[in-house]
């Protein structure tokens, strides 16, 4: 096994199984290399370093799907797993969108997913960053003694594709990562605060100066939160609330849950369903992008899709299957590692940038809530349900005051999208699912 | 944070496999797998961690355990696992997917204090986690090498007896549960559109050599599976949620009734499609017994585990004595309970399991402990060191946390409030352990007015705070029931299995999230 190459490997196996009846076979191998430092109170506390390489295996047969994965990579392994997976795709049920893409992805175009200097980090400079990193939460207040932790991490992902028509393909992409929990202490009262980056190109990362002083902030910001009385108003969710909430929204953009009726927009392509200040994009050919990668688990060029057009839904995100079934194409939306079967999910969806600077939106409020972060399983895109647990900060006479935890915030997800009236310029990429701040006109907030 | 939900790719119930002689019949026996498939339960559990033996042996232990210590530390472990997992897909009325998985491998740690080295590989090989436990050794700096204890093998008593455990059926007969459950939520009504049955299961075999001396080895069993019907009318869509499974046999499967469950299902999304706007703000809550208990693994569970007690970052930290609840609550976390999703002989670490009394009386009695925070802390391990798999190293979790039975008449529970909240099913939830605001999701709710439930409401979260909502409790209720068949709970990019449990339980007063004012 040591001596075969990825390619090797996978064309073996591939072969094999055309050979054992399958019409048509694909195989997905994924090589990771990983290493995070953690440092806490100025100590080294954890170091992870760890390698990772695993094969799937996906067979169709008289259009019926058999999938098995392993990390075990030993021939005879290898061998057995070829005749389960295609005796396995006898008992599924034949469907005949069931194939294999056979799209072929034009000469990849420069996406700037890799940076040496990631794949090249030492162990040394990733302790020095975490540790200055939690050094610039401490200097920024003495109310910051302690932290969660502070970590730094890289990794390397190679992404190794073949399969009956698209023969073999690959990428290389890093990714970088800097994050600190601050704990800001006052009296017997404890607040923890999150700020962390995550980058594929290692200049783009902020700074241990910035990620150790936001984290101190956001902590600091949230001492001395108290609840406030139910009510309707208007609600900011600033940035990366916002975000939040794109993420928890995304299902309901899965053509999968399209055709399973389990999307409460599944009636609606074509029509207003939001605000016409709302655009929703999935970027996969985005430069540097965390979701960014020239093809999709299962092989499909990745591409730009408008999802949302100032309002109106334009397109729901597919497979190659799902997008068979609704009669149009993939949207090179399968995600995937070597261990699950290609799922709709985001490459780099997003809300466009909009025009309102976020102290504006903050100040047109006479009373409402400015909302810092969500929590809980309260974005249901079957029903349309939306119901959070919130914390954030006051706004009262356009000006931002008093923290606020301990409150929900109700609604229905149709009516809030209706319900934007500003969307912010403020727009900045830490996640593959982010949006700039928005505001909704009325939510229903549950208080003391 | 934990959900009922069925988890996402790389997370831990993704996947599955188990070879069954039902469809394989005449495909040669895979060479590192002796049971399953062999139809032979007793060469089963004699080949237990077989694989893994044949590699890491008592003395290719010791040798590994070595190269751990030889720059220092206070103990070290190897520990390797390999899994078999099937996963089953019915959807829109197909067998939409069959997934076998094999993922296996193993990793080295070492500690010393607050300090941890971790490095692992997939591939099973002495020379491999000899260099693994070189890398993990990076971790101490300036110190002497330290001699482990040989290794001697220790053996396992299970928690609880199981017949053929259900991953070991026939594979026609997982099948067979699916199709069953499929028809069965279909035929509740004609506004049920789509139904999605998933099937998981998974038998997992470990090894855990430690320098202290111990090599054990266990194979765990674990099924979940899940029906989740839509209902659609007009432009309302509701889903409803029925799950059976947990460490269980086909005793279990006999006793469940897979059709009640899923017909169960659908009628909660037929009644939801009626649902009003559901209430916001504080008001008296009673909520239903079994996964109701998401709230005490919210809002005490993970404050008690000691990796935030060691640091001083839970709300618990040093709480010890100190009330937490009303005086009529008992609060227990045991890795021991009959087919529970969170039970096992011994945790990852190579602790045996015990039953933990966490709160007596109301009072705070006992943290949630894995070797390295214990020994910070000056306490011994309670059983609780876990791990998602070999890529990842213990942190202290719950098995199966529950509220200790009452003695309240359930239906007694309701009297006297005037507008209030029933939750009689509910979903997910998450909490943040150094403020203790926690928060966990209604499924099915209604309201309570006058003392009686009267209409269903739309879902909506519940949210607290741990050191106040346990001394809202008025009323616990004599219906302990302990949910076997869901629960994953994630923390630190770590999922793993758990139950959790309570009786119907009476609350003064807790914050709702819906929308009516």
């Amino acid at each position: 096994m040591a001596t075969l190459t990825p390619q090797e490997i996978m064309d073996r196996v591939r072969t094999q199984a055309e050979r054992s009846g399958a019409a048509e076979a694909e195989t997905y191998l994924d090589v990771v290399t990983f290493r995070e430092v953690r440092v806490r109170q100025r100590e080294i506390e954890l170091i992870q370093q760890s390698a990772i390489k695993g094969l799937g295996l996906r067979v169709y047969r008289d259009h019926r799907m058999g999938f098995m994965y392993t990390t075990d990579l030993r021939t005879p392994v290898l061998d057995e797993i070829v005749n389960r997976t295609i005796a396995l795709a006898g008992e599924a049920t034949p469907r005949d969108e069931n194939k294999l893409p056979e799209e072929i992805p034009p000469p990849t175009q420069e996406l700037e997913i890799y940076d040496p200097s990631v794949a090249g980090m030492q162990l040394a400079d990733q302790i020095a960053l975490a540790r200055a990193a939690e050094e610039n939460a401490f200097a920024r207040d003495k109310r910051i003694q302690t932290t969660l932790d502070s970590r730094c991490g890289m990794q390397v992902n190679e992404v190794h594709f073949t399969n009956t028509f698209l023969g073999y393909q690959t990428y290389h992409a890093t990714t970088c990562w800097l994050g600190v929990g601050a704990i800001a202490t006052d009296g017997a009262k404890k607040r923890e605060g999150y700020f962390g980056d995550r980058k594929r190109i290692l200049l783009d990362l902020e700074t241990p100066e910035r990620v150790g002083r936001k984290s101190a902030d956001r902590a600091l910001a949230k001492l001395g939160a108290a609840s406030v009385p139910s009510a309707k108003t208007p609600v900011i969710f600033e940035s990366e609330a916002a975000g939040q909430f794109l993420n928890g929204l995304f299902g309901a953009f899965s053509g999968q849950n399209v055709l399973e009726q389990r999307s409460f927009l599944a009636s609606s392509l074509g029509q207003a369903v939001a605000s016409p200040l709302l655009t929703i994009s999935d970027e996969g050919l985005m430069r540097r992008g965390l979701g960014t990668r020239p093809f999709d688990g299962e092989g499909v060029q990745t591409r730009n899709t408008l999802v949302l057009d100032r309002g109106v839904l334009k397109a729901f995100l597919n497979t190659s299957v799902s997008g068979r079934r609704m009669g149009r194409g993939s949207t090179g939306n399968a995600n995937r590692s070597y261990d699950s079967l290609p799922a709709i999910g985001p490459t780099n969806f997003h809300v466009e940038r909009g025009n309102t600077r976020l102290d504006k939106m903050v100040s047109e409020v006479t009373k409402g809530l400015f909302v810092t972060g969500l929590a809980g399983f309260g974005i249901d895109v079957v029903s349309g349900e939306f119901s959070q647990q919130v914390e954030g900060r006051w706004i009262e006479g356009g000006k931002l005051g008093q923290a606020v935890e301990g409150v929900t915030l109700g609604g229905r997800l149709g009516e809030m999208l209706l319900g934007i009236d500003a969307v912010g310029n403020d727009l900045e990429y830490r996640s593959n699912v982010c949006s700039p701040s928005l505001r909704f006109k009325e939510l229903t907030i549950g208080g003391a | 944070m934990a959900t009922d939900r069925p988890i996402s790719r790389r997370l831990f119930l993704r996947g599955g496999a188990l070879v069954s002689s039902a469809i394989l019949a005449g495909i040669p026996r895979l060479p590192w797998f002796h049971g399953p498939g062999t139809g032979d339960a007793e060469a089963a559990i004699m080949g237990i961690g077989q694989e893994l033996r044949d590699v890491l042996n008592e003395e290719t232990v010791n040798r590994i355990l070595v190269e751990a210590l030889a720059k220092g530390g206070d103990f070290a472990d190897v520990f390797a696992e390999q899994r078999f997992r099937t996963n089953i897909v019915l959807s829109e009325g197909r067998i939409e997917s069959v997934t076998y998985g094999y993922p296996r491998g193993a990793g080295v740690r070492v500690c010393r204090r607050n300090q941890t080295g971790y490095a692992f590989s997939d591939e099973i090989a002495y020379n491999t986690l000899l260099d693994a436990a070189h890398v993990a050794s990076a971790v101490v700096e300036n110190q002497s090498p330290v001699t482990p204890i040989d290794v001697t093998r220790r053996n396992l008593a299970a928690p609880f007896p199981l017949s053929l455990p259900m991953p070991l059926m026939d594979e026609s007969r997982k099948f067979d549960v699916l199709r069953r459950m499929d028809a069965a939520a279909r035929a509740v009504d004609p506004r049920i559109v789509s139904v999605r049955l998933e099937y998981v299961d998974e038998v997992r075999d470990i090894l855990i050599g430690t320098s202290d001396g111990g090599y054990l080895v266990d194979r765990q069993f674990l099924v979940g599976v899940s029906c989740t019907p839509t209902a659609v009318a007009g432009t309302e869509r509701r889903s409803g949620l029925g799950t059976i499974g947990g460490r269980v046999d086909e005793g279990y499967l006999a006793a469940v009734d897979p059709e009640r469950v899923a017909r169960e299902a659908a009628r909660q999304a037929i009644t939801l499609l009626g649902a009003g706007p559901a209430p916001a703000g504080p008001m008296p809550v009673v909520i239903g017994p079994g996964w109701g208990g998401v709230l005490v693994h919210e809002s005490l569970g993970h404050a008690s585990e000691g990796d935030q007690i060691r640091r001083g970052t839970s709300i618990l930290a040093g709480q010890l004595g100190v009330r937490v609840a009303a005086p009529s609550v008992r609060i227990v976390d045991d890795g021991r309970w009959p087919y529970g999703r969170g039970s096992y002989a011994m945790d990852d670490e190579g602790t045996l399991s015990q039953r933990t009394v966490l709160v007596e009386g109301g009072v705070l009695q006992s943290y949630l402990l894995d070797k390295q925070n214990a020994g910070l802390l000056g306490l011994r391990s309670t059983g609780n060191g876990r791990r998602e798999s070999y890529r990842k190293w213990p942190i202290p979790r719950m098995t199966n946390t529950y509220i200790d039975r009452g003695v309240a008449d359930p239906q007694s529970l309701f009297s006297g409030i005037k507008k209030g909240f029933f939750a009689a099913q509910m979903g997910g939830g998450s909490v943040d352990s150094t403020s203790g605001n926690f928060n966990f999701a209604v499924r099915e709710g209604y309201w309570i007015e006058d003392g009686r439930i009267t209409k269903p409401v739309r879902s909506a979260v519940l949210i607290g705070n741990s050191l106040e909502t346990l001394k809202r409790i008025e009323g616990v209720g004599n219906d302990l029931s302990v949910e076997h068949s869901r629960g994953t709970c994630g923390k630190d990019g770590q999922w793993v299995p758990v139950g959790v449990g309570q009786p119907t339980i009476r609350f003064s007063q807790i914050t709702v999230g819906g929308t009516a004012i």
